[in-house]
């Protein structure tokens, strides 16, 4: 309870400075239109973005439920001893294999 | 009232901090100067979470200053899992640098945008590596414990690896040199490509406070925080938060940056594969 | 008190210029942003000053135009065209504009219109095609096109980066679509402005890939004629990048550039080097071509 009230006292305190120290955004036509060195744009920016690491991603998905499991083995982990280390390092032995075939894929380049 | 002479040090610590880490870039004048700008407004932008992304950024780094223990034994948030908190609040950054590139609905900043969030996440996992493996000898998640397991020897030294793998970090989370692809030339200053005035300068001291923050969850961990011989606890905090901001300036801006794709795979290849090893050894040494 | 410390420390902040660079004159403009006391804006948000060098051709007067009134007021305008005002000159003339902006103050060039109308079948100008149709808040939705690795259809986000982009060679409008931030097609619809040789200058080119890689210090650095002084500058470019017949790739020529060669480049394509290149290794394979070659690459295709 008490982070929470911390956390939105930080939150709302960091409001009003942001507030009291810029100006409200205003311009006209000519200002607001996007930077492009001179150019002209067509369309909005607002689009369906091509995300193209997105394969990327599903393997981050994985890693991060295996950092959840990591939080309390942390805490249990020198009163366990080494049968800890040896499972945790099965664990992320699994998943460095998908790190290398999403390497061999070529998740990890942008094309 | 302990909790509020704590709140008063992590405020007083965040601001005179912001205004050390904008000197050692030497921006102070230019920072001052752009506050008398016009803030331009573009068209159709998202207003909301373009008045909101300084906020929680700075919100962010307040939070993260929250857990770093003050003096050994007191800290404003003084939660058994400190290093979590620490760990959304990372996470969280990468939300509020991504609103930043997208509500302008320009091209350049949405690209900027995206870039970040593809090299943020996977910036991720290595910063919790390595902070777990500071968690081993201490027994538990909570800085305060690991500030505790320092008095022999601190983290740096029993293990190497875990402060350079934290430079990347930090160095992700305030947009700084070779990880600055939310704010990189080649678009035109990215997520900041559009904003102009005040919010502009928001937005640099929002980052230096959020390098203040870094610096000093990287001095707790790894340098022993608030312990030290003959100075009091804060001091010792302050004086090596401000060596590693030092430190962290000087690389954000000798560094080169490399392409967002190269960097995606050095990341995948050979840092994260860096931080097992890093977590071996660290399990090793602890038992 | 705190209003007054502001000010005063205002005035000694560098002037920040965005400079719209013409003919012949990219080599002087880029010596003298290296000065201390003024520094280049990368984007007109961030700058108070608008330099315009050299004479410009009429068709960029309405590019000229847009960028000016990009700025935040209060702005400048300063025309550099004389060539016997030395870089000391313009130096102290923007210096003397940065300091008196609230006096000069100019006003906008075009007029204060959206860019198109707000028709359509919705009360925010939306409707038409679909869902996506008609022109919200001014300006239509981009729509969807096939990408070029795997047929996925996602949006194709076309724009004319103009005349003044400091990313680009001063001078050169590309019109290119946008997948992402991969280009899927590229044509160049005005030719970079023709400079004299001394831009070819290794110390200059070595500059410009810098400050791509984000090292505007060493950048300024070596502008001046020292050594940059940056770390990993080398490797930070991909191997195998801006493969050019005769003249290596993108590492090897700012290798060259940094010893202090000037590496001879000979013909090649341009609209086809850069079609399937995300956008950061486009600018960096742009930036390591000699701009009389990327001059003479755009030049070619008179059926373009």
């Amino acid at each position: 309870m008490q982070t929470l009230i911390i956390l939105l006292g930080w939150t709302v305190l960091a409001w009003l400075v942001v507030r009291a120290s810029q100006p409200p955004a205003d311009a006209t036509a000519p200002q607001s239109a996007p930077f492009l060195g001179g150019g002209t744009a067509g369309t909005h920016a607002w689009q369906r973005y091509h995300f193209r690491p997105y394969t990327m991603t599903l393997l981050f998905i994985a890693f991060e439920m295996e950092m959840m499991f990591m939080y309390p083995w942390a805490v249990v982990f020198v009163s366990e001893g080494i049968v800890a280390l040896a499972e945790m390092g099965m664990f992320l032995a699994i998943l460095s294999v998908g790190i290398l075939y999403g390497w061999r894929e070529g998740v990890f380049r942008w094309q | 009232m302990t909790a509020v002479l704590l709140a008063l040090a992590v405020l007083a610590t965040l601001m005179l901090g912001a205004v050390l880490a904008v000197a050692m870039d030497r921006r102070i004048a230019q920072l001052a100067a752009g506050l008398a700008r016009q803030r331009i407004e573009t068209e159709a932008p998202d207003r909301l979470n373009r008045n909101l992304a300084p906020v929680w950024y700075f919100a962010l780094a307040a939070a993260g200053l929250s857990v770093v223990p003050f003096a050994p034994g007191l800290a404003l948030l003084d939660s058994p899992v400190g290093i979590v908190i620490w760990g959304a609040c990372e996470a969280l950054t990468i939300v509020a640098v991504f609103l930043h590139g997208w509500s302008p609905n320009a091209p350049f900043p949405l690209i900027g945008a995206y870039r970040y969030v593809a090299i943020g996440l996977p910036v991720m996992l290595p910063s919790m590596f390595v902070l777990i493996a500071a968690a081993l000898p201490a027994q538990s998640l909570s800085l305060l414990a690991i500030v505790e397991s320092q008095r022999e020897m601190w983290n740096v030294t029993r293990q190497p690896l875990g402060l350079p793998l934290f430079t990347i970090v930090v160095l992700t989370l305030t947009l700084r040199g070779p990880m600055d692809f939310a704010d990189a030339a080649d678009i035109a200053t990215g997520t900041s490509a559009e904003e102009s005035g005040a919010a502009r300068v928001v937005w640099e001291v929002a980052r230096a406070a959020m390098l203040v923050s870094a610096s000093a969850i990287a001095a707790t961990v790894f340098l022993g925080g608030p312990l030290g011989p003959v100075l009091p606890g804060p001091a010792w905090l302050w004086i090596k938060t401000a060596a590693l901001m030092a430190i962290f300036t000087w690389l954000g801006h000798r560094v080169a940056r490399t392409t967002p794709s190269r960097m995606l795979t050095i990341l995948w290849v050979i840092l994260l594969p860096l931080s097992f090893v890093h977590l071996a050894i660290a399990g090793v040494i602890a038992l | 008190m705190a209003v007054s410390l502001l000010s005063c420390l205002a005035s000694r902040a560098p002037a920040p210029v965005f400079a719209a660079i013409g003919p012949g004159w990219q080599a002087a403009v880029e010596r003298l942003l290296a000065r201390t006391g003024l520094r280049g804006a990368l984007t007109p948000r961030d700058a108070g000053i608008l330099l315009v060098a050299g004479e410009m051709p009429d068709n960029t007067a309405e590019a000229l135009n847009r960028v000016h009134d990009q700025l935040p007021r209060p702005r400048a305008i300063l025309r550099w065209t004389r060539s016997h005002e030395t870089v000391d000159d313009i130096a102290a003339r923007i210096g003397a504009s940065w300091r008196n902006l609230g006096a000069i103050d100019e006003q906008d060039l075009l007029p204060d219109q959206p860019p198109n109308e707000w028709k359509c079948v919705g009360p925010h100008g939306q409707g038409g095609k679909g869902m996506m149709g008609g022109t919200p808040y001014g300006r239509p939705m981009a729509m969807t096109g096939e990408d070029i690795r795997d047929g996925l259809q996602l949006d194709r986000y076309t724009a004319r980066i103009g005349p003044f982009a400091p990313m680009l060679p001063p001078g050169l409008v590309l019109e290119v679509t946008l997948q992402g931030d991969v280009i899927v097609a590229a044509t160049v619809q005005h030719q970079p402005f023709a400079q004299p040789a001394d831009v070819d200058a290794p110390e200059l080119c070595a500059a410009r890939m810098l400050r791509l890689l984000g090292l505007g210090g060493p950048a300024r650095r070596a502008v001046r004629g020292g050594r940059p002084g940056g770390l990993w500058v080398r490797g930070a470019v991909p191997r195998g990048l801006g493969m050019i017949e005769g003249a290596g790739d993108a590492r090897d020529r700012l290798a060259a550039f940094l010893r202090g060669d000037s590496p001879v480049v000979a013909a090649f394509d341009l609209p086809g080097l850069l079609p399937g290149l995300e956008w950061s290794e486009a600018m960096l394979v742009l930036a390591s071509v000699p701009p009389s070659a990327v001059l003479r690459a755009a030049s070619l295709p008179e059926d373009a």
